[in-house]
């Protein structure tokens, strides 16, 4: 047995199942698989993995429900699968503690590269939230409230340095627009998409070198934003 | 009660106007030859029927006869007549009286009929008109609604209408509510087609009954009410079938073209992976990177292709409505262009977008669709090594104007007004796959998001041209911030 992570894999289809079993494996991965919501809870409670793949589309249970079931006990990174036609489900399954999304049909080093981000960001999750966050020649001190670019000063408003503070603390992790502006702005505000455009636009334009082709303030096309680390 | 006190009075009124005629003739008696004394009396006879109808014309007409006869006829201050000749002069009087309060009460009885007649006419009239405008049986509803609670001055009104030739059943009820428990109401009128009985009409209004010409316009608009429900309900029905026909067509026209779309990159994946399992042939690296291209890029196409298909029938079930959010319109061509990165390697992308695109408010998955139909398209024309060039611009404050061109052959314009309609295909299908679906879907989205699509032919390339409205719910955002239009 190899002795890397630990991935469970939760999806009805065997064929995926076989094929990511294989891909997984050979790439030093411990893999455990369920074809059934229920199954994959107890398997994970079991057995806590490192990071679970669940397919949306279960026969038991709803892949959004068993997302917040897990979530009401564990932190551990989540990357949902969804087929083209129920994109929205992503959107809910992100809302619902997940912290990537894949569609299906995808190529593996896409998988692979997502595997990488999230196990990265969980590793760091759980060295405790540090007051101050390193991406790049990005700085930012969430106590002081102040942020530095290659060393200098950057001047950001409060709800500008609020919004970058609470991508950057969820670095790696795919956050919905109507998750940012619930958290940012508050709950009668989810739906003000276009608040969040706008300053997201000033912050690349401030933080980013390309505000065009950013570097650390990501988006993840038609459905929210996530920060890198760099890589 | 107070009905029949005012005609008390207007008899009353009546005997008075005789009296005030009777007072000055009565001083002048000595003067006036009993002739002329009795054309002055018709006078109060026809004023009395002109001003309160026929019955106190009568009373004043009787009240009449008698103070002639009484002051006027010798020997006065009797009902006794002297002279013969008076006598035939007093039934004559008399006579006429009545004669000509009858005429001038009954052409007062038509003036009012008439009348009547026309304010039921107008109000027909209007209802006619204001269900003219009206589509949907709830509209429709509404505007009978309306117009019984106007003509007949009602407090309130509801309504009914049952579940028939297909449709559902509802209420209106008119406004404000009043729901005072247990009231019944003043009328109830049935709504009655020619194939039944479709719902009812209730009036609430006080305590005053319907007039019978009122109860019969009542009826009238229930009549038309029920018609123009009927009609409603069988047009919504013909529509019905047409789309289930359309749809039908639509069946058979994928049954004949998918197998074949499916079955070519089908038939390479199977090849290419068949050859690098066998294990007779001893690929060369090059070689078998090649063909995992392939199948790479061939399920990428199979993917595209049920995506299409997909899209296709939530068009046609007209389920397809745009989750509509602010978008900004680089990020969503971003995304079509990683969708679509394998298929447009061998060209040339360029974009011209301007800094200070203004965000649109789009469904983002629809719209990014679009771009990868269209990007799709121009790869099957235009031969690799060519240009695609997306560009935008604000055109005006309502709309932004995206254009996708590409270096392939010009299209023939007889074709161009069809190049949007489902199976249309320009060239042989054996030469370019494709179902024929994808510009059709591109069309659809663009219309549901209320813009348009067109194809032309520049001096050197071809061109799909797209209008985008910038304005949604009374705003329209530029990067600067929200400006309310």
């Amino acid at each position: 047995m190899s002795s890397g992570p630990h991935i469970l894999v939760i999806d009805d289809e065997p064929q995926i199942l076989r094929a990511l079993k294989t891909i997984l494996s050979a790439k030093r991965f411990q893999v455990s698989t369920a074809s059934r919501g229920e199954e994959g809870l107890a398997l994970a409670a079991a057995n806590p993995p490192d990071l679970i793949i669940l397919d949306l589309g279960l026969p038991d249970m709803d892949g959004i429900t068993v997302c917040s079931r897990l979530r009401e006990w564990t932190r551990l990174p989540i990357i949902v699968l969804s087929v083209r036609e129920n994109e929205r489900d992503k959107v809910r399954a992100l809302d619902a503690g997940a912290d990537d999304y894949l569609a299906k049909p995808f190529g593996i080093e896409e998988l692979l590269a997502r595997i990488r981000v999230a196990l990265r960001h969980s590793a760091q999750a759980q060295g405790d939230q540090e007051s101050l966050i390193r991406a790049g020649d990005l700085t930012i001190d969430l106590t002081r409230h102040v942020v530095t670019l290659a060393g200098e000063e950057v001047k950001l408003t409060a709800t500008e340095f609020k919004l970058l503070a609470y991508l950057a603390q969820n670095a790696g992790r795919v956050l919905t627009h109507q998750g940012i502006l619930n958290k940012v702005w508050g709950f009668e505000y989810v739906d003000n998409v276009e608040y969040l455009r706008v300053f997201m636009s000033n912050l690349r334009r401030k933080l980013e070198k390309d505000p065009k082709k950013p570097h650390y303030l990501l988006s993840e096309p038609g459905v929210g934003y996530r920060f890198s680390l760099g890589e | 009660m107070r009905s029949i006190f005012s005609q008390v009075r207007f008899y009353l009124y009546a005997i008075l106007t005789t009296s005030m005629v009777t007072i000055p003739l009565y001083f002048l008696r000595g003067y006036l030859n009993t002739s002329t004394i009795a054309l002055i009396y018709l006078l109060p006879v026809l004023l009395s029927t002109t001003s309160w109808g026929l019955g106190p014309g009568l009373v004043a007409g009787f009240a009449a006869f008698l103070t002639y006869n009484y002051f006027f006829l010798p020997p006065y201050n009797t009902l006794i007549v002297g002279h013969p000749q008076d006598i035939l002069s007093l039934v004559v009087f008399f006579g006429v009286a009545i004669l000509t309060s009858q005429l001038v009460g009954r052409a007062k009885q038509n003036l009012t009929a008439a009348m009547e007649r026309e304010r039921e006419l107008a109000r027909l009239y209007e209802l006619s008109v204001a269900l003219a405008g009206a589509n949907g049986l709830e509209a429709i509803a509404r505007v009978v609604l309306n117009q019984a609670t106007d003509a007949f001055c009602a407090t309130f009104a509801v309504i009914q209408v049952q579940a028939f030739s297909g449709g559902e059943a509802f209420e209106v009820w008119s406004e404000p509510l009043d729901l005072s428990p247990g009231r019944l109401p003043t009328v109830v009128s049935p709504l009655q087609t020619a194939r039944g009985l479709i719902g009812e009409i209730r009036l609430w209004r006080g305590e005053v009954p319907l007039t019978p010409s009122e109860a019969k316009l009542l009826q009238t608009f229930a009549t038309q009410g029920a018609l123009a429900l009927e009609r409603e309900a069988l047009l919504q029905a013909e529509t019905r079938a047409k789309v289930l026909e359309e749809s039908d067509r639509l069946k058979s026209a994928l049954l004949s073209s998918v197998p074949h779309e499916l079955r070519t990159p089908l038939a390479t994946i199977k090849a290419s992976v068949t050859s690098l399992l066998s294990g007779e042939v001893d690929w060369d690296s090059q070689s078998r990177q090649d063909l995992l291209e392939t199948v790479d890029e061939e399920t990428d196409d199979l993917n595209r292709l049920v995506g299409n298909l997909l899209d296709m029938s939530r068009i046609e079930a007209g389920a397809l409505q745009p989750a509509r959010q602010w978008n900004e319109l680089e990020e969503i061509i971003d995304g079509a262009l990683k969708r679509m990165r394998h298929a447009i390697e061998g060209y040339q992308i360029e974009l011209d977008l301007p800094d200070n695109l203004p965000l649109i408010p789009v469904d983002f998955m629809e719209i990014q669709r679009v771009f990868v139909n269209l990007l799709s398209n121009s790869t099957k024309y235009a031969s690799p090594g060519t240009m695609i060039q997306i560009k935008a611009r604000v055109r005006d404050p309502e709309w932004v104007w995206v254009q996708v061109t590409n270096q392939g052959p010009p299209v023939a314009s007889e074709h161009l007004d069809h190049i949007f309609e489902k199976f249309y295909r320009v060239t042989n299908a054996d030469e370019i796959t494709g179902t024929g679906l994808g510009l059709s879907i591109c069309k659809g989205i663009i219309e549901a998001h209320s813009g348009c699509i067109w194809a032309e032919n520049l001096t050197d390339r071809f061109a799909f041209s797209i209008l985008l409205p910038r304005i949604w719910e009374g705003k329209s955002i530029s990067m600067a911030g929200v400006e309310a239009t």
